[in-house]
C-alpha cells in the first residue's frame, strides 16, 4: 500500500523541537528539545492546544518516549536527567541517570522495562514502575542510539551497533555500520541517529548518514538494513545527494512503509516514504525546512512533523521586527494519510 | 632592549652582540638584550572559529546555551564548558577575554582581517602578527627561522604573510608537523661538496644582487640561511625519538603531535610558532563535533601549557589562542552554529599577561558583550606591549614609510597586561 500524505495544517512553535512524540491514544503530543522543558499539546484530531510544560530540566531536554499502554511519559536531558511523569505529576526522577548528556530513551515492547544511552558511554535499563536500575554496560564510547526488544541493541558514534543480553551480560550479536561513521582532521564524524527493527525484529535498520566531510558536513542521508539473525547488511539506503544531510527520525507505519524526515546541510532536508522492498522513496516532501522529528499518531492517519522555520542560519546578528536577537523555531506539520 | 628603538635597531643590535665578544655578558644591557631576546610566541589558530559557548564562555541552561554543562575552574567563579575539563584546571595560567568584538563575520576576510590586527587601509598588505615578531624581535639567538608555521596538509614558504614587511619575514610551514621535502642534505654529497657548492652559489647570488631589489635579495638570501639553519638542527622536528607518554598526552591526533612537534620547536628557541587546527566551522551538527574536537585541543593545549611551565618557557613565551571569530548564539536548521563576531572569545597566556584573569563579559544570551568590547586591533597592542613592544612608539619600515605596527586608533586590552 502506498500511503499519500497531506498536509493538514501548521502550529507554531517557539522553540526548536529535535523529538516529538504521540501519547499511546494518541491524545497527547510531547516534544523536547532546545530548552529545559518538555513541550505538550492536546491533540482532538484536528488541533494542538498547548498544555502546561514539564519544567525542571537543565541545559536542552534531549529525548522522549511514551509508555506503549499507559500514560507514562519518560523524557530525559541534557545534563542527565530522566524522568518518569503522568500528566505534569513525577513519578520517579533521576537527576544524574547519565554523567551529561541522555541521548535517548527505548521503551521495551511490554511496557515493563526502559533503556537509555548516553554521551557518558554507558547504557542502562530501568524499571518502568519503580525507576530502580536495572542494569547498565559501559560500551567504551559516545552512544547515539538504541533500542529494546527482549535484548538492548545499541549503536555507539563510530558505528559499532552490538545487541546484548544486559542480564547476562552477554553480548549475542554485531552489526557493522563504520559506513556511518568518518574522522575528518580532529573531528568524529557519527552519522548513526536511529535503530530500528522491523519485519518483527527479522531486519534492523540503521538510519542516519554517511558523512564525507567534517565541520559544515556534507553527508547523504542513509539508512542501512540488517539481517538480524547473521548481523549482515542486506540493504543500503541513501536518498538524495551529499547536501541532503541526517536522517533524524524514522518510524514504521502499521501498512509497512518507513517514514523518514531529516535536515540537510547545506540542503534542507525533507520528509520521505519508502517501502523497505524499494530502493527509492515512493513520497518525497521538501516544503519543510530542516525536519527533526516525526510524530506517528496511533491511529495511523496522522503524523506530526517538526521543521526548522526558514532562513533559520545566517553569520552575524540577525534582528527580528522587534530588534531583538532572533531566535528559531520548530513549526508542527499536521498531516493526514 | 630598549622599548623606545626602531625595528632596525633590533636586528643591529643581536648582530653587535654576537660580535661583540665576552665583555658584554657581564653588561646590564646583555642582561635586557637576554631577556629581550628569550622572549617567544606560540599562536595556536583554530581555523573556521570555534564556538564561545562551547568552550571559555558557557551559558548552560539558557536558550542557545546548548546541550552541555559547565565546569568550574582553578580560580573561583570562572567557569568552562565542560568538553575543557583540563585546561579548567590550569585557568590560574590563562587570561581569557570574553568580550571580543571584531565586525566581520566571513573567513575569506575575516582571517586575513584578525591576523594582520586590522590595520587601517594603508594600500598595503599588513604583515601576519608571526611576520611583524619575526621583524621586531628578529630570530632571537637559537638563529632558527623566526617564523614557523605548523599546520595540516603542504608546507613551504608562506611570504604573503609578511605583506609589506618583504618575504624575508614570511612564513616557513611544517605541512603535516614535517620539515619541507628535500631540506636535508642527500646522503650522497659530502659536507665538503656541500660546502663548495654553497660557496658556488653565494658567489651567483652576488652577481645577482647587483641587479635586484635589496629586499628580494635579502629573501633569496635568508631561505638559503634558513635552510643551512635547519639542516643544523634537524632534531627539532624528529618526533620519533620523543617519549611515548609526551605522545599520548598531547594526543595521538594530528593537533597533538602537532602540538608537540611545536613544544620541540619553542624549546629550540624560535621565535614564532604559529599552530593551525583546521575543521572549526560547523555550521552543521555543531554540539557533536565540538564534542569530539574539543577534549582534543583540551588535551593538547593544556598539556603544552604544563610543559611550558615545567621547563619555564612559560615566563618568556607569550601564548595566544583564537580564531577569526566566535560562533552564533542562534543554532540552525542544521544544529550548527554560524559565524558570529559579536562577542566570542581568545585565550591568553605566559609572558606578559595576567593568569587567572577573565576580562570582559557577555550579556546572559551570550548575544552581546556587556563590558568593553575590544577588537582585534586592541589585542595586537595587548600582544607587542606583552612582548615589551610599545606600538605607540614603535614603527614598521615600508620601504621608507613608517606605519603603525597595530591599529592606531586602539589602545591594549590594559586589564589583560600584566
Amino acid at each position: 500500500m502506498k500511503l499519500e500524505p497531506k498536509q493538514l495544517t501548521e502550529f507554531p512553535s517557539e522553540r526548536q523541537i529535535t523529538a516529538a512524540r504521540f501519547n499511546h491514544d494518541g491524545s497527547i503530543l510531547a516534544a523536547a528539545g532546545y530548552e529545559p522543558a518538555v513541550r505538550r499539546w492536546q491533540f482532538d484530531g484536528k488541533t494542538l492546544t498547548p498544555l502546561p510544560s514539564l519544567n525542571g530540566f537543565h541545559g536542552y531536554s534531549t529525548a522522549l518516549a511514551f509508555h506503549p499502554q499507559q500514560p507514562h511519559l519518560f523524557c530525559a536531558d541534557s545534563w542527565g536527567q530522566l524522568r518518569c511523569c503522568e500528566g505534569e505529576k513525577t513519578l520517579w526522577q533521576h537527576e544524574t541517570a547519565h554523567d551529561g548528556w541522555l541521548r535517548q530513551i527505548a521503551v521495551s515492547p511490554n511496557g515493563k522495562r526502559i533503556a537509555t544511552c548516553g554521551k557518558d558511554h554507558f547504557i542502562r535499563v530501568w524499571d518502568v514502575a519503580s525507576g530502580k536500575k536495572l542494569a547498565e554496560h559501559d560500551a567504551g564510547e559516545d552512544v547515539y542510539a538504541l533500542t529494546i526488544v527482549d535484548s538492548i541493541t545499541f549503536g555507539d558514534m563510530r558505528g559499532r551497533i552490538e545487541t546484548w543480553d544486559l542480564d547476562l551480560k552477554k553480548k549475542q550479536r554485531s552489526f557493522d555500520a563504520a559506513v556511518l561513521y568518518k574522522l575528518d582532521r580532529i573531528q568524529d564524524l557519527g552519522g548513526l541517529r536511529v535503530l530500528r527493527f522491523i519485519d518483527d525484529g527479522k531486519t534492523l535498520l540503521a538510519a542516519g548518514t554517511t558523512p564525507q566531510n567534517g565541520a559544515t558536513p556534507q553527508s547523504i542521508p542513509t539508512i542501512l538494513f540488517f539481517d538480524t539473525a547473521s548481523g549482515k547488511l542486506t540493504k543500503t539506503v541513501t536518498h538524495g545527494t551529499n547536501k541532503e544531510g541526517y536522517i533524524h527520525d524514522l518510524v514504521q507505519h502499521p501498512s509497512g512503509c518507513l517514514m523518514s524526515v531529516s535536515s540537510g546541510t547545506p540542503g534542507s532536508g525533507m520528509l520521505f516514504l519508502l517501502n523497505p522492498a524499494d530502493k527509492e522513496p515512493f513520497h518525497v516532501n521538501t516544503k519543510m525546512a530542516n525536519c527533526h522529528s516525526l510524530a506517528l499518531h496511533p491511529d495511523g492517519k496522522h503524523f506530526v512533523v517538526t521543521s526548522t522555520n526558514r532562513d533559520s542560519n545566517g553569520n552575524g546578528k540577525s534582528l527580528g521586527k522587534d530588534g531583538q536577537y532572533k531566535t528559531n523555531t520548530s513549526p508542527l506539520h499536521l498531516f493526514e494519510m | 632592549m630598549n622599548p623606545l628603538c626602531t625595528p632596525r635597531d633590533h636586528t643591529f643590535s643581536r648582530r653587535a652582540f654576537l660580535g661583540g665578544g665576552l665583555g658584554l655578558l657581564t653588561s646590564p644591557l646583555f642582561a635586557e638584550a637576554m631577556k629581550q631576546r628569550d622572549k617567544q610566541v606560540l599562536f595556536v589558530w583554530l581555523d573556521g572559529g570555534m564556538s564561545q559557548l562551547e568552550t571559555w564562555d558557557p551559558k548552560p541552561n539558557t536558550e542557545f546555551g546548548g546541550p552541555f554543562r559547565s565546569i568550574p575552574t582553578s580560580v573561583p567563579g570562572v567557569h568552562f564548558c565542560e568538553l575543557m575539563p583540563k585546561l579548567a584546571k590550569q585557568m590560574h595560567k590563562l587570561c581569557v577575554v570574553r568580550s571580543m568584538c571584531t565586525k566581520d563575520n566571513a573567513h575569506s576576510s575575516g582571517v586575513d582581517r584578525i591576523q594582520r590586527g586590522d590595520p587601517k587601509n594603508r594600500g598595503v598588505p599588513y604583515p601576519h602578527f608571526g611576520a611583524g615578531v619575526a621583524k621586531l624581535l628578529g630570530p632571537g639567538s637559537s638563529g632558527l627561522p623566526p617564523y614557523v608555521w605548523i599546520k595540516p596538509g603542504s608546507g613551504g614558504f608562506r611570504a604573503e604573510d609578511a605583506g609589506f614587511l618583504g618575504p624575508k619575514y614570511g612564513s616557513l610551514a611544517f605541512g603535516d608537523g614535517k620539515p619541507p621535502d628535500n631540506l636535508l642534505r642527500h646522503p650522497d654529497i659530502s659536507a665538503e661538496q656541500d660546502a663548495a657548492r654553497n660557496e658556488l652559489r653565494q658567489m651567483l647570488d652576488q652577481r645577482f644582487a647587483k641587479q635586484r631589489e635589496k629586499r628580494v635579495v635579502e629573501a633569496n638570501a635568508s631561505v638559503f640561511d634558513m635552510a643551512n639553519k635547519l639542516m643544523a638542527r634537524a632534531d627539532i622536528f624528529d618526533t620519533s625519538k620523543l617519549p611515548e607518554r609526551d605522545r599520548d598526552r598531547y594526543g595521538r591526533h594530528d593537533f597533538g603531535q602537532h602540538m608537540l612537534v611545536a613544544r620541540q620547536m619553542l624549546e629550540a628557541g624560535v621565535r614564532f610558532v604559529k599552530v593551525t587546527s583546521y575543521g572549526w566551522d560547523t555550521h552543521g551538527d555543531n554540539f557533536n563535533a565540538h564534542a569530539t574536537m574539543v577534549p582534543k585541543f583540551d588535551q593538547a593545549f593544556s598539556a603544552m601549557l604544563e610543559d611550558l611551565e615545567a621547563s619555564g618557557l612559560l615566563k618568556t613565551t607569550l601564548v595566544i589562542c583564537l580564531s577569526e571569530f566566535g560562533r552564533t548564539p542562534r543554532i540552525n536548521g542544521h544544529v550548527g552554529r554560524d559565524h558570529w563576531s559579536e562577542a566570542w572569545s581568545i585565550a591568553m597566556a605566559g609572558h606578559g599577561v595576567k593568569h587567572g584573569m577573565v576580562v570582559g563579559e557577555t550579556n546572559e544570551r551570550g548575544t552581546e558583550v556587556k563590558s568593553k568590547p575590544f577588537d582585534i586591533g586592541s589585542a595586537f597592542h595587548t600582544w607587542y606591549r606583552a612582548l615589551g613592544i610599545d606600538p605607540m612608539k614603535t614603527e614598521f619600515d615600508n620601504a621608507g614609510q613608517p606605519l603603525p605596527i597595530a591599529h592606531d586608533d586602539m589602545l591594549p586590552i590594559k586589564e589583560a597586561l600584566a
